[in-house]
């Protein structure tokens, strides 16, 4: 809300100042759009964001207050609050709610960490080094569908690769990988490891590439140690692209489900199930749409109140930069 | 100077125009036309894919009828949930597979099938009557099935000569001697698809049906309640035969299609049995890629459990079948009689592997495939028969009943949990 409030007259000016003067920015006094044409503009997205995402969400909402097998017209048996306290009593749910937090530890712990340090590696300048950018970034074009059934063949317990890595390097151990409760979890986020490190790896990169040589040759020149440059430039420099990739890793696991849907089924006995498979559980195989939708509702707040609180208290000084500070940034440095 | 300015509103207009145009399309989805019939169907193997697709082309020709075809071959799974999806937007295809029961009655109940009841005069006499039970709801016919059959054990011959068993279990002590046997010889006596659910539901039903009879169970459907010592029995001798780890390797994980599923392991001689229906023999050829056991492949009814009241007479089974869509055109009826006609019939069990519904079915089948065979015996005998729960009732109940049996063959549910958890979602079913 506020960032949209704040975002229009800054940004077009900002925008303008891009432009570099010349004669558009002269312009525009004089050519303000009349009301009409802001309307046209404005309405095609107005409609389709009606249309796709405040109606359904609204709808959900509705659908939530009643018990509804989804089928024939509008739900007419309302229920109240029955579908959210049954939500709060639902052993499933609040599992998802802890598997969810595990693999987001580990997301900020493991794969985080991974990427970055491997966004530093290919940083430095040696032979490859594009061939290595391309090939850790291939796991992210893939489907989340076909790296499942990838993954899928690669645990399956009697002719699966990974059982055969270990028997030819000699261990022959038969390890459950997806049938044992107590490590499922854990494989499924090696596999969302795997699918998705290079995806943060190239915001890294990116913001990496951001920081300039200069400050480095300073610190070099005052003689500042490796680890004093990075702990002192390169750390603080990539704090946006950092607190953004911890945000799209956190909001990414509240909506994880293809992969998981189809490496798993989120078993054994929902030892891998998330919030999602368990909406369209409900919802789709047996038919309880609305206890499914009150899910769908619990699950966008919950992205929601943390999206604002994130936005507001941690990326409050990035979005300030972005928005305001971008200009005279750049103005700054060239 | 003033160039830019109309543009921009050239650009507002056709804005505003293309706003309009989504509201149409958002407020209101196209009916599909009278003249095509949509048809989903989950063959999707040959020659009985093909099949399908030429009774509509053959019965095109032969009628004068104007319509065309949509048919779409879809895997099962992905049959349900499209089908789920389909059923909630209110657009269900013109005819549809349906195992009949409780899915079926939702979709009823929410006008999205006719009433064929009165519509199939031509051919409603080449089926048998019997088989028309799951798809009954009220007395009125939604369904005709194209496949009917038992669940029941198949089982590889040689592997249980190999561990020295003799003649296949007639009690439920007998079984588990086997499976010990099965287990000694290093044989894994049971493929089961732990993340399919329903094949394991059948393990607790029949106990639940063995133990207390069909009857009980029966009852308990219609109370919309499992009440009785059978059911908490039935757990716990499922618990029992679970902790004797009889299941293949990675059976938690494993689905009942596909390379390294159940009925792959049993195909490829694997695992000894399976409890499946009567499909087992083709989808062992289909998912291995291999012929089965071929005549090594036996078939035994659920054993009876000592001191319960239900008999191995009693079993439970089903079939497939189609549904007519609210929407359809009057056509189709003539299409499913042309689908009925004996010849035709004929072609459905040979090409398919069903399990004939003929009215008479020596007119249709000269010489049943030999599984089919064992199936169509098993089934001479029985007195009664019990459709899957999972389709039988209602999908949540049906769902929670795959669940907990689940959680209970995994060791996360004790058998009193499992009846509580069904009752649970059943109570507020009602």
């Amino acid at each position: 809300m506020t960032l949209s409030q704040t975002s229009r007259p800054s940004s077009a000016e900002g925008r303008l100042a891009n432009d570099g003067g010349g004669n558009r920015s002269r312009r525009r006094p004089a050519g303000r759009p009349s009301g009409g044409s802001i309307a046209g503009f404005i309405a095609p997205g107005l409609v389709l964001f009606s249309c796709f995402v405040l109606l359904p969400v609204a709808f959900a909402a509705y659908v939530g207050f009643y018990r509804w097998n989804g089928l024939g017209g509008i739900p007419t048996d309302f229920i109240g609050l029955d579908n959210y306290r049954n939500i709060l009593s639902d052993s499933v749910f609040i599992g998802d709610l802890g598997r969810s937090a595990i693999i987001i530890v580990l997301s900020l712990a493991v794969q985080l960490p991974l990427a970055f340090a491997l966004a530093m590696l290919l940083h430095q300048r040696f032979p490859g080094r594009t061939v290595f950018r391309l090939l850790f970034f291939v796991p992210y074009v893939l489907t989340e569908a076909v790296t499942a059934i990838l993954f899928g063949l690669v645990f399956s317990p009697r002719q699966g690769f990974a059982d055969q890595l270990l028997a030819a390097v000699g261990i022959d151990a038969e390890i459950g990988w997806l049938s044992d409760r107590s490590i499922v979890l854990y494989v499924v986020f090696g596999v969302l490891t795997w699918k998705f490190f290079g995806f943060h790896m190239i915001l890294f990169l990116a913001g990496r590439q951001n920081i300039p040589d200069e400050l480095y040759e300073a610190a070099a020149i005052d003689g500042a140690t490796g680890a004093q440059s990075f702990r002192r430039i390169t750390l603080p420099l990539m704090g946006p692209t950092i607190r953004i990739t911890i945000f799209l890793s956190i909001i990414g696991v509240v909506q994880l489900f293809d992969l998981v849907w189809v490496l798993t089924q989120g078993g054994p006995f929902h030892a891998s199930e998330t919030m999602a498979i368990t909406m369209y559980d409900q919802g789709f195989q047996r038919n309880q749409v609305g206890y499914a939708s009150a899910l769908s509702i619990v699950m966008f707040l919950l992205s929601l109140i943390f999206a604002l609180f994130y936005q507001r208290f941690v990326l409050k000084r990035d979005l300030q930069g972005a928005i305001t500070g971008n200009a005279g940034n750049q103005g700054g440095r060239s | 100077m003033s160039r830019p300015l109309p543009r921009l509103r050239a650009f507002a207009a056709a804005g505003a125009a293309v706003a309009l145009a989504a509201t149409a399309a958002c407020g209101d989805d196209g009916s599909g036309s009278d003249s095509e019939i949509s048809w989903w169907h989950i063959q999707i193997e040959d020659p009985m894919m093909s099949t399908w697709e030429v009774f509509a082309d053959e019965w095109l020709e032969e009628s004068d009828a104007d319509v065309t075809f949509d048919i779409q071959s879809i895997e099962n799974e992905a049959f349900k949930s499209q089908m789920s999806t389909a059923a909630q937007s209110g657009e269900v295809p013109d005819l549809f597979q349906t195992w009949g029961g409780g899915v079926l009655r939702q979709q009823v109940e929410a006008d999205l099938v006719r009433d064929i009841t009165d519509e199939l005069d031509d051919c409603i006499d080449l089926i048998n009557p019997s088989t028309l039970a799951p798809y009954t709801v009220d007395d009125r016919l939604y369904g005709v099935p194209f496949d009917s059959g038992v669940v029941g054990f198949w089982y590889n011959m040689d592997l249980f000569a190999e561990a020295g068993i003799d003649a296949p279990p007639e009690t439920w002590s007998d079984f588990l001697d086997a499976v010990e046997a099965l287990q000694a010889a290093d044989i894994t006596p049971i493929a089961l698809a732990g993340a399919d659910q329903w094949p394991a539901h059948f393990y607790w039903t029949y106990l639940a049906m063995r133990i207390g009879g069909l009857e009980n169970l029966q009852q308990a459907g219609e109370a919309g309640e499992l009440s009785g010592d059978a059911f908490v029995q039935a757990g716990e001798l499922l618990s029992e035969l679970a902790e004797m780890e009889p299941f293949q390797e990675g059976f938690e994980s494993a689905t009942f299609d596909g390379p390294d599923g159940q009925s792959a392991t049993v195909g490829e001689g694997a695992a000894a049995m399976e409890l499946m229906g009567q499909w087992a023999p083709q989808s062992q050829r289909d998912n291995s890629g291999t012929d089965g056991p071929g005549e090594a492949l036996g078939f035994f009814p659920f054993p009876v459990v000592e001191g319960g009241a239900g008999s191995t007479t009693e079993f439970l089974g089903g079939g497939n079948g189609f549904a007519v869509g609210a929407d359809a055109p009057d056509e189709i009826f003539d299409f499913i009689c042309h689908m009925y006609q004996e010849e035709n019939q004929t072609r459905m069990v040979e090409d398919g592997n069903f399990n004939t519904v003929a009215a008479d079915p020596d007119a249709v089948v000269a010489e049943p495939d030999m599984h089919i065979a064992l199936v169509l015996e098993a089934m001479s005998g029985a007195t009664d028969t019990q459709l899957y729960l999972d389709q039988a009732f209602p999908p949540a109940v049906g769902g929670s009943i795959n669940e907990a049996t689940e959680g209970l063959i995994l060791g996360q549910l004790t058998p009193e949990e499992f009846v509580e958890m069904v009752n649970e979602v059943w109570s507020a079913e009602a």
